[in-house]
């Protein structure tokens, strides 16, 4: 009589890492262009006027949105035992392409990353190799990380999949709150979201992702807002998955350039492999 | 008087008809062997199961950090080692303690990556009987960036000894972890997540790679005596090295397979008392027959004055004579024969009647139908007492029949 | 003439000294129950477990694409699905006929995710050849042509902390890299009893499957025939019908770690049958022997009487034949009713090990029955014939070389 004992899918941080931020840099494409929206006058504060929605996801859509991005990161990861802090200059075109390389700490400064389409490469400077990440375990690697596969690139957005109305004021954060409820048939892991819009910026500075049994799941954070690339950006966004105690990502952007004129060939393996 | 001129009597009535005696010590003394024949090998087979089921990956005693067996989460680690180590090693019943590093990690040969799982061990300790290398004089063919492959991973990906091989994980830090290794060997071990995933390296190795000096994952320990376990988990949990560690009985790692146990248990039983009753009707028939047909020899003694309550006492001594000259035989046999195989143990496979020595490869894991019997006092003393009984009950009613007899009958009969 | 007046004689022998003819008959009786029923017990044993890894969804053929057998890909694909399938259902002799596509995949549900191999099925198929199909703990199972459903395991739940109908989102890489999302709407939850399968078990639709993984047809098709026994013989039929490509696989080859448990555990059990139908053989021949040996003076007052040496020979042996049969018929007699009552109450073995145990995925049964058939009748006859038969040789051959005279003096007792 034998036994084989059927293993947990692997948890696999290090590239997960590396995605997270792809994701964080990509999920700026978070609420798009349109949104089917059904207006709804509901009472507002006397001295707030009611917010024009589409205009305000509009603002939202168009925050992150460029041709080509330059930025410079810095990504802290805390979990109980211990936080992580990774720096990290990351260039992306359109949806599909970007590349990122580690400036800090010093253990990992080097290894880079680079996406094209629906394929992962990994560099890695001890070794000096280039790595093909399996579509099998991009998948898993979103396990235990404050982001979920839903953050990944896909195709289908959202602004087709929810409809959005003003509910009301939120006193913490302040701002206006918006709610986006997802269509009937729509794919993916939200029923709703509901972000609070600042009063003064009409910049977003709260997300909140509601599961498919309306349990709050996890809360994003968008703060310290700055001029930063010719924008007027939060620059700070804190991902913080709800009952998982002591545990949260935060992303900062250092430093970021909009519109910038990047060629597809930095997106390739030998760029990869040269950049240091 | 009468009891040494009883035994005298039995005695010289055994040695009279020697074929008669013979063949019913020849009853009782098969029945006995096969008693001892059964156990022996069912007990073997028992072992024989637990340990390949527990084997080099479960052991009989698991230590981890707390918490690491939720998740595996790589830090998670157990400290200082080796000092650990060596405490643990004094334990008189502790046979080996084996230390081990886990961690899920990319592997790839060129540039397409695949999922691995780095397995840290300590050669030497794991080259040992129930070791994970164990017989395969590899000890000397991990370390130095050297490690050794699971034969079905090798064969999926097409591995072979001499190639390098780049492997990718994640630190205790969180930092990536990443360094090329040489594969000096594929590996069949009969634990499937190294066959099939498995990518074996030192414990210095690992614990470079892996940012974990001194540290470990798990540590696994073999005992020498298993019934004694309770007590030597009791021992080594109070180790002053080991408080806040979590330290396992196997029972709790697989708790199926103590069912598993419970049940042979209870099947080695069953067989038993086949055999048993099957033993019993050959010695009752034999004494029985042998009893029947001697009635003409009775008659001869009753009519010759000798009581019927004496006759029966001399049937009574003969069958005791039989009963413990037999089992004695019986037993010495049994031993013998399991003394003799216990060493090299037996192919039951060839016994029972199918292809010799099978052994089946299935991506490197070897099944093979090798047994090692061994039999305990008890054992022995149940086979005794069970066998010993029959006999004796097998002449009640040969006597109550005798006391019975019509002397002038039984002569002509 | 003489044939026939050995029988006669035989014949009123063994009714003369009923006594002796009776225990004989006895004797041998019962040591063919006992050799009966072990063997039924144990070919019983076997069927089930062959029956119980076919149940657990493996059947006892299967149909794969070339190659599947080595690489184990889950993407590799049938040649001509639709039509094998309908031929195979066409056959006779197969019970069920259910395709199967796999696919690795990755549920969510808020912030947890789990990993998961997704098995596409034929649902009514699915239930009649699977235990776990049929094992739901809540909801139902999947109906056909329902897209979107899914049924999982209930450790899958726990670990997502999800209920009958929450909406699960799914994510699978396609060859090419794609990612396929959709939502599942989780209809069932299987408790099989066992946590570790529960763990792996995800079942949709098989349209569902080629949807998301853009491959068309099904991955395989598991066959269960009505009879275990008919194995090899359907599958060399079906490789004859099946397009080139295609191999037909014996659950031994798609589970070859099962295939060889069940050869190592056919094989230690027909050891045990082999030492109790020694011991019972042994038994008899002694038994018998001690009743020949005492007929001594009967054949020496027979050749005194003119009779050869070869016709007692033949009468010896017609003797043992007759109670050989006898015996067999005895045996039978009394070994039926504990077959019969085993063969279809069984013995419940659930107080030891529990309602369901699995290994290696496959679920056993608690209860066991015992196999009953013809081939008890043969099996009977030889263990009584060859007994008695050996048993009357060495008198018979001895009672030729009996010096009448020495035969007949008194002293012989």
């Amino acid at each position: 009589m034998n036994l084989t004992r059927r293993k947990q899918p692997v948890t696999q941080p290090a590239v997960g890492a590396i995605q997270r931020v792809i994701a964080a840099l990509l999920l700026c494409a978070l609420p798009g262009a349109t949104f089917a929206q059904t207006s709804s006058e509901t009472s507002a504060a006397a001295n707030k006027p009611t917010p024009n929605v589409a205009r305000l996801l509009k603002r939202f859509d168009e925050m992150y949105e460029s041709s080509g991005t330059t930025a410079q990161v810095q990504i802290t990861i805390v979990k109980p035992k211990k936080t992580r802090t990774l720096r990290m200059r990351m260039w992306g075109k359109g949806e599909d392409k970007a590349l990122m390389v580690i400036d800090a700490p010093t253990r990992d400064a080097g290894t880079a990353t680079l996406k094209v389409g629906n394929n992962l490469w990994n560099y890695l400077p001890k070794i000096s190799r280039t790595i093909r990440v399996p579509p099998s375990m991009m998948m898993g690697s979103w396990m235990g990380s404050d982001l979920t596969n839903d953050d990944i690139v896909r195709e289908s957005s959202y602004e087709e999949d929810y409809t959005s109305e003003f509910v009301g004021h939120s006193t913490d954060p302040t701002g206006w709150k918006v709610r986006l409820d997802a269509r009937p048939d729509v794919v993916g892991l939200w029923d709703r979201v509901e972000i609070v819009f600042s009063y003064d910026d009409k910049l977003p500075v709260q997300s909140q992702f509601f599961d498919r049994k309306g349990r709050l799941s996890r809360t994003m954070r968008l703060e310290e807002v700055k001029e930063i690339g010719g924008r007027r950006i939060p620059t700070l966004l804190t991902i913080i998955p709800e009952r998982e105690e002591g545990r949260r990502t935060e992303l900062r952007y250092l430093h970021v350039e909009f519109d910038v004129k990047l060629d597809d060939s930095m997106f390739s393996l030998s760029q990869l492999e040269r950049r240091r | 008087m009468t009891s040494t001129s009883t035994l005298r009597i039995a005695w010289r009535n055994l040695g009279r008809n020697r074929k008669r005696s013979l063949l019913a010590l020849g009853a009782i003394a098969v029945g006995q062997l096969a008693f001892l024949a059964t156990t022996a090998l069912m007990n073997g087979y028992g072992e024989q199961y637990l340990n390949s089921a527990t084997g080099p990956m479960v052991g009989h005693i698991q230590i981890h950090a707390p918490g690491w067996r939720d998740d595996r989460s790589i830090d998670l680690t157990l400290g200082d080692i080796d000092a650990t180590l060596t405490e643990i090693r004094r334990d008189p019943q502790v046979d080996y303690a084996s230390p081990r590093v886990f961690a899920p990690a990319l592997a790839a040969l060129a540039e397409d990556g695949f999922m691995s799982m780095v397995v840290g061990v300590d050669p030497e300790v794991e080259s040992h009987p129930r070791g994970l290398l164990a017989g395969e004089h590899l000890s000397g063919q991990i370390g130095g960036h050297r490690v050794l492959v699971g034969s079905g991973f090798a064969r999926k990906h097409d591995i072979e000894p001499g190639m390098e091989i780049a492997v990718i994980g994640q630190d205790v830090d969180g930092s990536i972890a990443n360094d090329l290794f040489t594969v000096s060997n594929v590996i069949a071990t009969p634990v499937a997540i190294v066959n099939n995933l498995g990518i074996v390296m030192s414990m210095d190795d690992a614990q470079d790679l892996l940012l974990m000096p001194d540290q470990g994952h798990e540590i696994v320990i073999h005992v020498k005596d298993r019934e004694l376990l309770s007590n030597t988990v009791t021992r080594v949990s109070s180790l002053p090295c080991l408080s806040g560690a979590e330290v396992l009985a196997w029972q709790e790692i697989v708790p199926y397979i103590v069912t598993i146990v419970n049940f042979l248990d209870v099947y080695k039983f069953i067989i038993l008392f086949i055999v048993f009753i099957a033993a019993a009707a050959g010695i009752a028939n034999t004494m029985l027959m042998s009893t029947f047909e001697r009635t003409h020899e009775f008659g001869m003694l009753l009519s010759l004055g000798c009581g019927p309550g004496r006759l029966s006492k001399i049937i009574a001594v003969e069958a005791v004579i039989l009963g413990l000259l037999g089992v004695a035989i019986g037993t010495a046999l049994g031993l013998g024969l399991v003394a003799l195989t216990s060493e090299s143990g037996i192919d039951y496979a060839a016994l029972g009647g199918s292809e010799s020595a099978f052994e089946v490869d299935f991506q490197g894991l070897q099944i093979t139908s090798h047994v090692f019997p061994k039999i305990n006092a008890s054992d022995v003393a149940l086979g005794v007492i069970a066998v010993f009984l029959t006999s004796l009950i097998a002449v009640i009613w040969p006597m109550v029949h005798v006391v019975r007899l019509e002397p002038m009958e039984a002569i002509r009969s | 003439m003489k044939i026939s007046l050995t029988t006669k004689f035989a014949v009123r022998t063994l009714g003369r000294s009923k006594r002796r003819t009776l225990l004989s008959v006895i004797g041998v009786g019962i040591g063919c129950a006992v050799a009966l029923f072990l063997s039924a017990f144990m070919r019983g044993a076997n069927e089930m477990r062959v029956q119980g890894i076919a149940d657990s969804g493996f059947g006892h053929l299967r149909i794969a694409p070339g190659g599947w057998e080595k690489s184990r890909e889950n993407a590799l694909r049938l040649q001509d699905g639709r039509a094998e399938l309908e031929t195979v259902r066409a056959m006779e002799g197969v019970k069920v006929a259910a395709p199967h596509a796999r696919s690795t995949a990755l549920l969510a549900f808020g912030t947890r995710v789990a990993g998961v191999e997704l098995l596409g099925v034929d649902p009514p198929a699915e239930q009649a050849i699977s235990r776990v199909a049929r094992a739901m703990s809540e909801g139902r199972y999947l109906n056909p042509g329902h897209k979107g459903m899914t049924v999982i395991g209930s450790t899958i739940a726990e670990r997502l902390e999800v209920e009958l109908d929450d909406d699960l989102f799914l994510t699978v890489v396609r060859e090419g890299g794609e990612m396929e999302y959709a939502m599942l709407r989780i209809v069932g939850i299987v408790n099989t009893g066992s946590r570790d399968l529960d763990a792996t078990i995800c079942h949709v639709t098989l349209e569902d499957v080629q949807q998301f993984t853009g491959l068309n047809g099904a991955g395989e098709i598991t066959i269960t025939l009505d009879t275990a026994r008919k194995v090899e013989q359907t599958a060399s039929y079906l490789r004859t019908v099946i397009p080139e490509g295609d191999d037909v696989l014996t659950w031994k080859e798609v589970r070859p770690a099962q295939g060889a448990d069940s050869k190592s555990d056919q094989a230690f059990m027909n050891l045990f049958v082999g030492i109790v139908v020694v011991v019972v053989m042994l038994g008899i021949t002694s038994a018998q022997l001690t009743a020949i040996l005492e007929r001594r003076r009967e054949f020496a007052v027979l050749m005194a009487l003119g009779m050869k040496g070869i016709q007692v020979i033949r009468l010896v042996l017609v003797e043992a034949a007759a109670l050989g049969i006898l015996g067999a018929t005895a045996g039978l007699l009394l070994a039926m009713p504990l077959v019969y009552y085993t063969a279809t109450t069984g013995i419940n073995f659930s107080a030891i090990i529990g309602e369901g145990t699995s290994m290696s995925g496959v679920l056993f049964d608690p209860v066991m029955y015992s196999d009953m058939g013809l081939w008890m009748i043969p099996r009977a006859l030889f263990v009584a014939l060859i007994s008695t038969l050996i048993a009357a040789l060495y008198p018979a051959w001895y009672a030729v070389k009996i010096d009448p005279t020495s035969a007949l003096s008194l002293r012989e007792a």
